[in-house]
């Protein structure tokens, strides 16, 4: 006999939770740490071949990102959400999209812009509209424009012979002023074309370098079905036919900002649409609009404005291509 | 055709589903066990949906297990005693989905003579259909896997709905629950009998079986007994289902065994199927041949909290106390007591409440509850919708009620819920969508009656 059943005792022994009485192994907090797990190598090497710089970055970007999230939480009397890894994430991320010698109280200012604009101020997790570290970047475009488009360093060589961080321009930049020869140049030498845009010894933001790396993380959080390829693939076929009569279609493909954007970004839950079909389409236009603004636009990199913009029609995407259910009975099907 | 998994002969339903990890290995290979008879039994007037039964004894007065208590009435079905005793009167008692509940109790006398005997209908095959009726409805038989609905009634709506087929469900997609399992294993000749019965009484001319995959031993078991059986003229075959949650709900069972789809809110019964679970053949086939009454039930008493998991034959009335004491008791962590299957069962707040016919089991589980911990806002990542079986917008319902636009979810799907859990299951907030869904459902459906009036 054990003491539980002993009855009238105890009548009400039992908790009384409502159905279904059983979860899956998954939560929120664990998703957006798995996330910040799959960021971590890229991050670690950007702090290597970069140097503290862009260590300084990282951290305050997401000491910026983490302040505000906690003063938000505050002033609308929530509570604090900061364990549940989603502000770290957007500091993160903002972070990883930043020059490498950015001043580190701008990357600070563009972590509080991400979380308090983007985020907080639409009503805290789940109700944003853009991606807020996206929003941050822009806000950073915006205030600091030369520190945000000549912050790049040289990387430190492979087989460490002294090259002094001197300011440099990503390969997607060379293209940009200088035509595709000269971009070739750049990646090229001295490591070759693999050796830069895949493990990251261009100049570039501290997080967009190494698209192995990238890759690697992108694959751990496809294994855990946290991602899937549908949004990322859609963004690649996007790119692939905007830049198709460019000639340096795979230069744009394999440019780490765009691996970044592809599966990091435009995969975010929240700023993306939730049906299959609705992520094809979305993922398609932040493709588009990128290859647009790269080839058309002011800009190198087109993947964080191409998100935004692809983020405002998310909901219209999932109203477009709703799931189509079974339907009742005397209405066509 | 019914949907074939790639890869092999299982059928299985369209979208969505899940598939939870299914712990029946702690009583899949275990028995049926008896119950000793209790020392008294509790028996609600309301076990089955319908109107309550009519008492038709007096108090005091002397009963044999098997005798018949209390009337079906118009809608619902007839109780009988089920040990041997003295009655008490009806009186408020604790009932297991309701709070409190008019119930018998029978206390065992040990005067009382033993159960009624039920000899064979020599021509029990020969029954019409209105002459089983009366038997399946005699017998208070109602569906035993769990909704409780009375068999009788269900079988005549089919019969006038002129169904062409009989679709059995021995799926058991539920995690933990054996029961169904063990009682194919049992007795498969009179599971087939009796499904024969309900096909004949119901007018359908074919007989689908559907049990899934990690039952390939019961799979067995009816086949041979298939082959043993005098079928006539009916097409009897088991259709092997892939194991998937919920496969066993009526739509997604239709679909898998017959590949006839289910419209919203309508029954099987419009795609010209009716659907049985295999133990209400196995009471069909009992009061057809013996006018036997429904007396006992097979249930899966397991989880973590129950120190001797076991699949258990107990008269109905049996408090639930006395059935986990069977089991060794609950284990000090025990905290959540289920009537049902973890998906779609209800916690129960005691156990002095008795065991009803539409229980097939209590699982008892340790740990906290999903919702113990509260719940958090959508993130939008889209997992309900891949898992809702009906496709369905469980997210958009929530947010919506959760804004106060309740009336605005009917375009995402909130009348059709069934409420399967999948969506709940899945999602990574915790958040309670079937819940959501039960709200929207009400006030849509009260809105509606307003617009009526």
């Amino acid at each position: 006999m054990s003491e539980m059943s002993a009855g009238p005792a105890a009548p009400h022994a039992f908790v009384l939770s409502p159905g279904p009485h059983l979860h899956v192994e998954e939560s929120t907090r664990r998703i957006m740490w798995w996330v910040n797990g799959a960021l971590a190598p890229a991050a670690i090497w950007g702090v290597y071949v970069f140097g503290w710089n862009a260590l300084a970055g990282i951290a305050a970007s997401i000491a910026g990102a983490l302040g505000a999230e906690w003063l938000g939480a505050r002033m609308t009397g929530r509570r604090t959400t900061l364990a549940d890894g989603s502000a770290f994430c957007t500091g993160l991320l903002l972070a990883l999209t930043l020059p490498p010698r950015l001043p580190a109280y701008e990357a600070f200012l563009g972590g509080v812009f991400a979380i308090a604009l983007g985020k907080m101020i639409f009503g805290g997790l789940g109700f944003n509209l853009f991606n807020p570290a996206l929003l941050g970047r822009a806000f950073l475009m915006a205030s600091f424009p030369l520190a945000m488009t000549s912050g790049w360093a040289t990387p430190r060589n492979w087989f460490g012979a002294s090259l002094d961080a001197v300011t440099s321009a990503t390969p997607l930049a060379v293209i940009k002023e200088h035509g595709f020869a000269a971009g070739l140049a750049v990646i090229t030498s001295p490591a070759g074309f693999w050796n830069a845009l895949a493990l990251g010894f261009r100049p570039g933001s501290i997080g967009e370098t190494s698209v192995v790396l990238l890759a690697l993380g992108a694959g751990a959080l496809l294994a855990r079905r946290i991602l899937t390829l549908t949004i990322p693939l859609s963004v690649f076929a996007g790119v692939a036919i905007a830049t198709w009569h460019t000639g340096v279609m795979p230069i744009h493909l394999m440019s780490g900002g765009l691996w970044l954007g592809a599966f990091f970004m435009a995969t975010d839950y929240v700023t993306s649409p939730s049906t299959v079909n609705g992520q094809v389409a979305f993922g398609l236009l932040v493709g588009l609009l990128t290859g647009i603004i790269r080839v058309y636009g002011g800009y190198p990199e087109g993947i964080c404005y191409a998100i935004l913009i692809a983020n405002a029609m998310a909901p219209a995407f999932d109203l477009w291509f709703r799931p189509r259910r079974t339907a009742p009975a005397g209405t066509p099907s | 055709m019914p949907m074939a998994h790639p890869g092999g002969s299982t059928h299985t339903f369209g979208r969505g589903g899940i598939h939870p990890d299914p712990h029946k290995e702690a009583t899949s290979a275990r028995g049926i066990d008896d119950l000793p008879a209790p020392a008294e039994v509790i028996l609600p007037l309301v076990q089955h949906l319908g109107e309550p039964s009519e008492p038709c004894v007096k108090k005091g007065e002397v009963v044999r297990r098997g005798q018949k208590i209390a009337e079906g009435g118009a809608t619902g079905v007839p109780l009988h005693a089920t040990i041997s005793g003295r009655v008490r009167p009806v009186d408020k008692r604790p009932h297991p989905t309701q709070a409190m509940a008019m119930a018998f109790s029978i206390a065992a006398i040990p005067e009382a003579e033993p159960e009624l005997e039920f000899p064979e209908d020599p021509t029990w095959r020969a029954r019409t259909s209105d002459e089983m009726l009366v038997r399946i409805r005699e017998a208070g038989i109602v569906g035993l896997g769990g909704a409780a609905f009375p068999t009788w009634r269900k079988l005549a709506f089919a019969h006038e709905a002129k169904v062409d087929m009989l679709v059995m469900n021995g799926a058991e997609c539920e995690p933990y629950l054996t029961s169904d399992h063990r009682l194919m294993l049992a007795d498969p000749r009179a599971i087939v009998e009796g499904s024969l019965l309900i096909a004949r009484c119901a007018g359908a001319r074919e007989v689908r079986i559907g049990v899934e995959s990690d039952k390939p031993d019961a799979q067995a078991a009816l086949q041979k007994a298939i082959a043993q059986t005098p079928v006539g003229d009916m097409k009897v075959t088991v259709v092997p289902c892939l194991a998937r949650y919920p496969q066993g709900a009526e739509k997604q069972l239709v679909a898998a065994v017959t590949g006839r789809n289910v419209p919203a809110r309508a029954l099987p019964t419009s795609v010209g199927v009716l659907v049985q679970n295999v133990a209400t053949a196995l009471a069909v086939h009992d009061a057809v041949r013996y006018r036997r009454p429904l007396l006992d039930r097979v249930l899966t008493v397991t989880g973590p909290g129950v120190r001797e998991p076991r699949n258990v034959r107990a008269p109905l009335g049996t408090p639930l106390s006395e059935i986990v004491d069977f089991c060794g008791g609950l284990t000090a962590d025990a905290t959540r007591m289920i009537a049902g299957g973890p998906m779609m069962g209800r916690a129960l707040p005691r156990l002095d409440v008795p065991l009803i016919k539409g229980m097939n089991g209590l699982v008892v589980l340790t740990g906290k509850g999903p919702l113990e911990d509260g719940f958090g806002p959508c993130i939008r990542c889209g997992r309900c919708l891949d898992a809702c079986p009906l496709g369905l917008e469980p997210d958009q319902v929530s947010v919506r009620v959760e804004a106060g636009r309740t009336l605005d979810t009917e375009r995402y799907g909130a009348l059709d819920c069934y409420e399967c859990g999948c969506c709940s299951y899945v999602c990574p907030s915790s958040r309670p969508l079937v819940q959501f869904m039960q709200v929207a459902k009400g006030a849509l459906r009260r809105s509606a009656d307003v617009r009526a009036r």
